[in-house]
């Protein structure tokens, strides 16, 4: 039975915001900001342990925090990519099906980041014991390379070919 | 203009761009092999591709290297966001798309799965305060 005060409780669970983005909520919150707000590409992925996975996304991948709602929820941003990271289950039951059933990380759908130095890329990630799924393909007109989060979740990185294929 | 990519493995590359296209509002953007397409909505450019052999030209999904093959399905899942909800839950159901959960009713908004023909899942999402929208 969901809690009807779950959705009240948006100013006191534990968030931890970074201030630029706390100073904009605020401003938000109390009217003094547009609301128009330039629509951000977002994605959810579902992760077992939040920690290790906002550390991943900040290390390895430049994202942001802007927003660390422990312990199920936290929100990163790499440019104009909008990254929501969920941990299922919980005191609250988030994202369980009315069946039962647990949503999961994993699969094969996934972000495509892209970056201009891939292979320097993938190099110092496996030095910093990232797991890859797929070293370095070409495709066509792009290459790439397919690695995992802590919770197995693919995250694709994909590089541009300098001379288009034939 | 289209800036963040997400891929999507469907087993019927034509059926995805129908349904994307028809019920979701994106835009074919490119479509030049029956394995792959790419869409477009908003900021979000969406690359739908089918499992392909080893040696297909194309690399986003060849099997890997120790032989396992991409398929569709999971829970991650990219967001859109919608003004009514409700309505929009109403009409996709009368459209005939398929539903993982009714509305559910979280922090800051209600949210709804549906499923693409190939099972893969989309979150449908209505902030219920402004600051929930999901902009920057």
């Amino acid at each position: 039975m969901p809690d009807p005060l779950d959705a009240l409780r948006l100013p006191i669970v534990p968030v931890d915001p970074r201030p630029a983005f706390a100073e904009a909520l605020l401003r938000r919150i109390a009217g003094q900001a547009e609301i128009d707000v330039r629509p951000a590409a977002t994605v959810r992925y579902f992760v077992h342990d939040l920690d290790a996975a906002v550390a991943f996304y900040r290390r390895h991948l430049d994202f942001e925090e802007e927003v660390l709602a422990r312990p199920s929820f936290a929100m990163l941003a790499r440019g104009d990519l909008r990254l929501m990271l969920s941990v299922p289950g919980g005191p609250a039951g988030s994202h369980v099906l009315p069946d039962g059933t647990v949503p999961e990380p994993g699969g094969w759908n996934r972000i495509s980041l892209p970056v201009t130095d891939l292979d320097a890329r993938v190099e110092a990630l496996r030095r910093g014991g990232v797991t890859f799924r797929a070293g370095v393909v070409a495709g066509v007109g792009v290459r790439l390379a397919l690695l995992q989060d802590p919770s197995g979740n693919p995250i694709e990185l994909f590089e541009r070919s300098r001379r288009q294929d034939p | 203009m289209s800036t963040v990519s997400v891929r999507y493995i469907v087993d019927d590359v034509e059926a995805a761009i129908a349904f994307y296209c028809r019920h979701l509002g994106f835009r074919e953007e490119m479509h030049p092999d029956p394995a792959f397409a790419m869409l477009s909505r908003g900021d979000l450019r969406l690359v739908l591709v089918a499992p392909v052999p080893a040696d297909h030209r194309g690399g986003g999904s060849r099997p890997m290297p120790d032989g396992r093959k991409q398929e569709p399905g999971g829970w991650n899942r990219f967001m859109i966001e919608v003004p009514d909800l409700a309505g929009e839950v109403e009409s996709l159901r009368r459209e005939g798309v398929r539903f993982r959960n009714d509305i559910v009713t979280g922090v800051g908004g209600r949210q709804v799965m549906i499923e693409d023909p190939s099972g893969n899942p989309v979150e449908l999402f209505e902030p219920l305060r402004p600051e929930a929208r999901l902009g920057r």
